[in-house]
């Protein structure tokens, strides 16, 4: 574990004091604590971070690379631990599902609002003056217009496995939009530095809290409100026979999760989840350090750890 | 049939080329009078779409809660994560039982060259030596024995798996007959399919990631194995059975050893196989090498993702190496009255050299580990290489981009989408039909049909047309590229040898030099799946040339033949059968590429499937991948036929 | 058992290849002549006895039959029909581990392609058939060394099969085969994978252990030359059938069918028939003088028969004892070519 020895050992030096002076951390058991892991960066450095205190309270911790959707399930069957990223829009339905059948709960709640919809840099406002409204946006969706998708406006989303619904949305509002996936998140930031170069206008899929909002200043697209049951009612919104016919709530939450067995099992450590609670500026912040500083995300976790000792040192007592 | 009838006298073969005339015809209105069509005939009407993925699922829910199969196969992973949870602590020091690793760096590099010199000599020593230097050096050791405690367990399991399977379908001839088919569309079927089912039975991580690797790698184990046995002189068994053995004892001490050329093969082949495995695996979290790659090439850090490519290729090529050599490696006698020191020199230097390593990285504990801080890394200028590099080709590869998409590819997509499927039907009848007559149209059909009644005909569509263009262009370039190196002895080696390092590599590497030359988008697509898809067309274009019989060329020569008439009279023709079956593979291996470039971002079933694996929807999962598998297979049943029939009329 | 009963005694044996082997059979048995479809008869309607360190060469061209009868008397192919007794005890009727057992401690057989274990050293090879009956490691390394040195491979013990010459392999098939002291030896076209020059070295070799050994040999060949070489008996088959069994110089003299004139047409007889072949009982007739040895063919007695002036001369067995009278005339138109 060479890897990780270095900040683990940093960690566990800062903690020694305090598992001395709870020995409760003790009772937890010696199996390690899985942590999934996905393919954006705050999740991973989060992860990191959160597992990084956990070892520090002694406990033996592994992470593994998992499908952003199917981590419910896994959860649910005690594959995995926790999963310190619960976004609403995205991923709310999949963990009301899993919850419903049982072996999984909220364990906290961040203090930070989430949204994730349509969104397009300031400099787009040019090609397409009447933003943020929806409507307007389709008015000029010539403007979007690229080779693959022909005389309709393109609108980039993210990674097919985000399961954004975009299609439906264009489907339900009648939009002159086709939803192009990218493959990864990086392909986003790929194709938006692209378009900065000579301003062209995009519409691609964004969220906050991201550390793209410090480096590209821009609005989300402000679709018919999101009420809930939007997504499963058809006659939830302007649309009576469709569903989607909404943005995406626009202020979400973003929750953690972990699996029923886990208080028994590491009493410890679900003592310091449940206090875990992160801010949108936090998790930017998380983000840069791996998508703009180039850092590896294990030793992003440890240099924001050692930056922010207020925040966390506080969760273990 | 009616015609048959009527003229009595003739061969039935003669019938087919009119038939399938006949049936093209039909096509041919139905695409013509696309615009009279009932919607019935455009694509397969609503009540003619079944539920398949449903019932499916419904299948799986059953076995998994109500058979409470969900125990089993819990059982059986936890026993499998003990055994992986052993190499893991023993590779790269993971916290299990037993507790003693993890070895040094040094010891594993030292041992792996001890075994590349005994099955190899000196040369295989230091390519399978310098390896493991390598990634120990690049700080990537962690991660490359992340990936190898998974496959030293998994490649066991599937190797004794096939053989006990291979060893029944020799042994019985039901057993044969029911795993014939099974493993025909359990070689076709993408990668990503297996995923599904595994999650739901076994759940993600490394044991997960061992299973599907199990699973995926087993079934050219058991084709071997059967192989093997069945070419087995029956000599050899008559003299066992003379010496008195009995039937257990003629398997184990006569059977098996005589087979074990082809056993090894299959072991090579499920190295192989698990490699290939290695990167998609991570998608269901399977640790090491491949999650990282995933990971770095998502987030386009180039100079890192080829890093580590670079490692996996390494890894392959040694591991394919490694193996070949122990599989082709012949018994040699030694002198007996040698003591035993000079008879095992391997042994005596490996002993030595592996005390002197665990000695040495207690001392010096960079010998033990390279901590990442330390590791060399060459990503940095890479980056700045290959970002000066695209900025360079950008215009080439912008324009190429439009002009692919604007005119070629969206152009084709929309073709195919246009077309009715009662019309892609007929003329598939029709192919079928002039190569093997009623019975190969009757195949196609069904497995064509299979699809429009599942309801993904326009995603098939979109693969269809993905991989015809793709092997499309990559016979553009393998074709002239195969008979320009045949041409010469040299050159032909040459070529061979590259195309077979290349197919050694893992299918997701391909996407790498794509994706840093395209960005990610269809043009990427395209390219991956064309350079991958030359390969065999390379490779089988120059060995059907090479193949052609020396005493027809020579005649050829005495009849006072040029160049060029030789290539187009003699040799082609010839060679053809043989060029047909690089054909087949070139699509099967643009099919496959095809689904995993989803990760591209496609818009095919594989862009489906991955969503299937996102939502753990098995009947979802397994339609899509039966879709693409039997899209596979009637390729490989027309082609195969024609190839055949050609052969026989060949006289080959 | 007594000296005269046979060791090996075949009763109507019938092997038909196909997929309905005994309808065939029933309209075979109706008609000889029939040949049914989808069928192939290899072995058709065989009786032959074969005694006790008695050497019979079964004799045929490919595809007649002749590896299949003696598959057949091993059970190495079950019999379609017919009886097939070793030493008094019916083979068919042996169950699996009675023949496994029969063939560990009665019988050796030896290949044409020599079929060694490829991943085994000759030593490993030879000591094959004693590891499957379960002999310990030690007595059966000594028994395989003493076999190879018994066959001339001695220091090659450690060689792997691909290390050997062709010559050298059939060697080590035949120590195989000998390992277990069998009392019966099967020999299948043991040396036409071999060139002449190394066969005609192997015929030797085998006359040599032949001689010592004396065990019941059943050798098969398609060479009509080491046919007669070898044998005390041959027996020619053709499709399936046996078209004569007799010894050498009977088979030569009194070819009893047209397929069998054929083959011996082009031999020359003199190296072939023996004095004792030629001989013709006693019986009335006197003859006095040195007799000739009943064991020499014509051709090594030509020298004498041409110098010796007797009309009749009297042949002798091994022994000495007087055992019939040859006619000079005849001895000499075969060996001079008649109508000379």
């Amino acid at each position: 574990m060479t890897r990780t020895s270095r900040p683990v050992r940093a960690v566990a030096f800062a903690l020694a004091p305090f598992a001395f002076a709870f020995p409760a951390f003790a009772q937890d058991s010696g199996d390690p604590i899985v942590i999934p892991i996905h393919n954006w960066s705050s999740q991973i450095v989060m992860s990191h971070a959160i597992g990084q205190i956990f070892e520090g309270m002694g406990n033996s911790v592994e992470y593994v690379s998992t499908d952003s959707q199917a981590v419910y399930e896994a959860i649910r069957l005690g594959d995995a631990a926790l999963e310190v990223e619960v976004w609403e829009g995205a991923f709310g339905a999949s963990f009301d599902a899993a919850k419903e059948k049982g072996g999984i709960h909220e364990a906290g709640n961040h203090n930070a609002v989430t949204r994730e919809d349509w969104w397009y840099p300031l400099w787009t406002k040019e090609a397409c003056p009447g933003l943020p409204d929806w409507e307007a946006l389709n008015a000029c969706a010539s403007a979007f217009a690229t080779p693959e998708t022909g005389d309709k406006g393109r609108f980039l989303g993210g990674p097919v496995d985000w399961l954004k619904h975009d299609a439906e949305k264009v489907e339900a509002l009648d939009m002159n939009f086709t939803v192009v996936n990218a493959g990864s998140a990086a392909a986003l930031w790929a194709e938006l530095a692209a378009a900065e170069r000579d301003k062209t206008p995009i519409v691609l899929f964004n969220w906050t809290p991201n550390f793209a909002e410090a480096v590209w200043p821009g609005e989300f697209v402000e679709f018919p409100k999101w009420e809930a049951g939007c997504d499963s009612d058809p006659a939830v919104g302007p649309h009576p026979d469709k569903v989607y016919d909404c943005g995406n709530p626009a202020d979400g939450y973003l929750k953690i999760a972990a699996w029923d067995g886990m208080p028994e099992k590491w009493p410890g450590a679900y003592a310091v989840l449940q206090k875990v609670s992160f801010t949108n500026p936090q998790i930017a912040e998380m983000a840069k350090l791996v998508d703009v500083d180039g850092m590896e995300p294990e030793d992003a976790a440890t240099a924001w750890l050692a930056a922010n000792e207020a925040t966390w040192k506080p969760w273990l007592e | 049939m009616s015609m048959a009838g009527n003229i009595p006298l003739r061969p039935h073969q003669d019938l087919r080329p009119r038939v399938a005339l006949i049936l093209i015809g039909a096509a041919l209105v139905l695409i013509l009078g696309r615009n009279l069509l009932p919607p019935g005939l455009m694509r397969a009407p609503d009540w003619l779409v079944l539920p398949f993925a449903d019932w499916i699922n419904v299948i799986f829910a059953f076995l998994r809660d109500d058979l409470g199969l969900i125990h089993v196969t819990r059982a059986f992973a936890a026993m499998l994560e003990w055994l992986l949870d052993v190499t893991a602590n023993l590779l790269y020091g993971k916290n299990r039982w037993p507790r003693l690793g993890p070895l040094p760096w040094s010891a594993v590099a030292v041992s792996m060259a001890a075994l590349g010199w005994w099955l190899g000599g000196w040369r295989l020593a230091a390519l399978s030596g310098g390896t493991f230097v390598w990634i120990a050096v690049m700080g990537q050791w962690q991660w490359a024995m992340e990936t190898l405690s998974v496959i030293a367990i998994a490649a066991p399991f599937s190797v004794l798996l096939g053989l006990v399977m291979g060893i029944m379908a020799w042994r019985w001839t039901w057993a044969a007959k029911l795993m014939n088919p099974v493993l025909n569309v359990a070689q076709s079927l993408p990668h990503f399919a297996y995923m599904i089912p595994v999650v739901v039975f076994i759940g993600v991580g490394p044991k997960a990631g061992a299973i599907v690797t199990i699973i995926f790698s087993v079934p050219p184990m058991i084709r071997m194995t059967e192989l093997g046995l069945r070419k087995v002189p029956e000599e050899v068994v008559e003299s066992g059975k003379m010496g008195g053995a009995t039937a257990w004892q003629l398997l184990r001490k006569v059977r098996i050893p005589t087979a074990r050329t082809e056993i090894l093969i299959g072991v090579n082949q499920v190295i192989m196989q698990c490699l290939a495995m290695v990167v998609l695996a991570s998608f269901i979290g399977m640790p090491g090498l491949g999650q990282k790659l995933l990971q770095l090439l998502q987030a386009l850090k180039i100079g890192l993702s080829v890093e580590i490519g670079i490692t996996i290729v390494l890894i392959a090529v040694v591991l394919d190496r490694l193996s070949k050599a122990w599989a082709m490696r012949q018994p040699v006698h030694h002198d007996e009255t040698l003591p035993w020191a000079r008879r095992h020199p391997v042994l005596v230097v490996w002993a030595l050299a592996l005390v002197a390593a665990f000695a040495l990285a207690q001392i010096f504990p960079l010998l033990h580990q390279v901590p990442r801080a330390q590791a060399l890394s060459v990503a940095g200028p890479l980056d700045v290489l290959v970002d000066g590099f695209i900025r360079l080709v950008d215009p080439v590869t912008t324009w190429l981009r439009w002009f692919l998409i604007t005119w070629v590819l969206i152009p084709l997509r929309d073709g195919m989408l246009w077309l009715p499927f009662t019309a892609v039907l007929t003329g598939i009848a029709a192919a079928g039909w002039s190569v093997g007559g009623w019975r190969s149209a009757a195949v196609v059909v069904a497995f064509f049909g299979l699809i429009a009644l599942s309801g993904w005909w326009d995603r098939a569509m979109i693969t269809v047309y993905m991989v015809g263009f793709s092997v499309f262009i990559a016979a553009l370039i393998g074709l002239p590229l195969g008979i320009w190196a045949a041409r010469s002895e040299t050159r032909a080696g040459r070529m061979l040898l590259l195309c077979d390092s290349l197919q050694t590599f893992p299918s997701f590497i391909y996407l790498i030099p794509v994706v840093m030359l395209f960005g990610v988008n269809d043009v990427a697509v395209v390219a991956a799946v064309v350079t991958f898809a030359a390969v065999p067309l390379i490779r089988y274009t120059i060995e059907g040339l090479r193949g052609v019989p020396a005493e027809l060329v020579e005649a050829a020569h005495m009849s006072g033949t040029t160049r060029r008439q030789m290539l187009w009279h003699v040799r082609l023709p010839m060679a053809l059968p043989v060029m047909m079956v690089g054909l087949n593979q070139s699509v099967m291996f643009s099919l496959f590429m095809v689904i995993i470039a989803a990760f591209i971002g496609t818009q095919d079933l594989g862009q489906e499937l991955q969503r299937a694996l996102s939502a753990t929807d098995v009947g979802k999962g397994l339609v899509l991948g039966l879709a693409v598998a039997f899209m596979g297979l009637a390729v490989d049943h027309l082609i195969r036929r024609w190839s055949e029939s050609r052969s026989a009329a060949l006289g080959l | 058992m007594t000296r005269s009963d046979p060791v090996i005694s075949c009763r109507n044996v019938w092997k038909i290849f196909g997929p309905r082997p005994m309808d065939a059979l029933a309209q075979l048995r109706a008609d000889p002549q029939a040949r049914p479809d989808r069928h192939v008869t290899a072995v058709h309607d065989v009786t032959l006895d074969i005694m006790p360190g008695e050497m019979l060469v079964v004799m045929g061209l490919s595809g007649s039959g002749k590896s299949t009868l003696v598959r057949c008397l091993s059970r190495l192919n079950e019999i379609t029909a017919g009886e097939i007794l070793i030493e008094g005890r019916d083979i068919g009727k042996m169950s699996e581990s009675e023949l496994i057992d029969l063939r560990r401690r009665k019988m050796g057989m030896v290949f044409q392609s020599f079929g060694l274990l490829p991943n085994r050293n000759a030593l490993e090879n030879v000591a094959f058939p004693l590891e499957m009956r379960g002999q310990s490691r030690a007595s059966r390394i000594a028994r395989a060394r003493e076999m190879l040195a018994l066959v001339g491979l001695k220091g090659r013990e450690s060689y792997f099969p691909r290390e050997l010459s062709g010559g050298q392999q059939q060697r080590v098939g035949i120590a195989r085969s000998l390992a277990v002291e069998p009392d019966i030896w099967f020999l299948d076209e043991p040396f036409s994978a071999l060139d002449p020059l190394i066969r005609r070295e192997m015929q030797d070799e085998f006359l040599r252990l032949k001689a010592i050994l004396k065990k019941t040999i059943i050798f098969i060949t398609h060479d009509f030359d080491e046919a007669l070489r070898l044998a005390d008996r041959i027996a020619i088959m053709k499709d399936g059938r046996v078209e004569q069994c007799d010894t050498p110089d009977r088979i030569v003299l009194e070819p009893a069918t047209e397929y069998v004139a054929r083959f011996t047409a082009e031999i020359d007889r003199a190296r072939v028939i023996h004095a004792s072949g030629l001989a013709e009982p006693l019986t009335g007739r006197s003859a006095e003088g040195p007799a000739l040895p009943g064991g020499q063919t014509l051709r090594e007695m030509a020298r004498h028969l041409v110098a010796d002036r007797r009309d009749w001369i009297p042949v002798a067995d091994a022994q000495g004892r007087t055992t019939g009278v040859l006619e000079r005339a005849r001895a000499l138109d075969i060996l001079l070519g008649e109508h000379v």
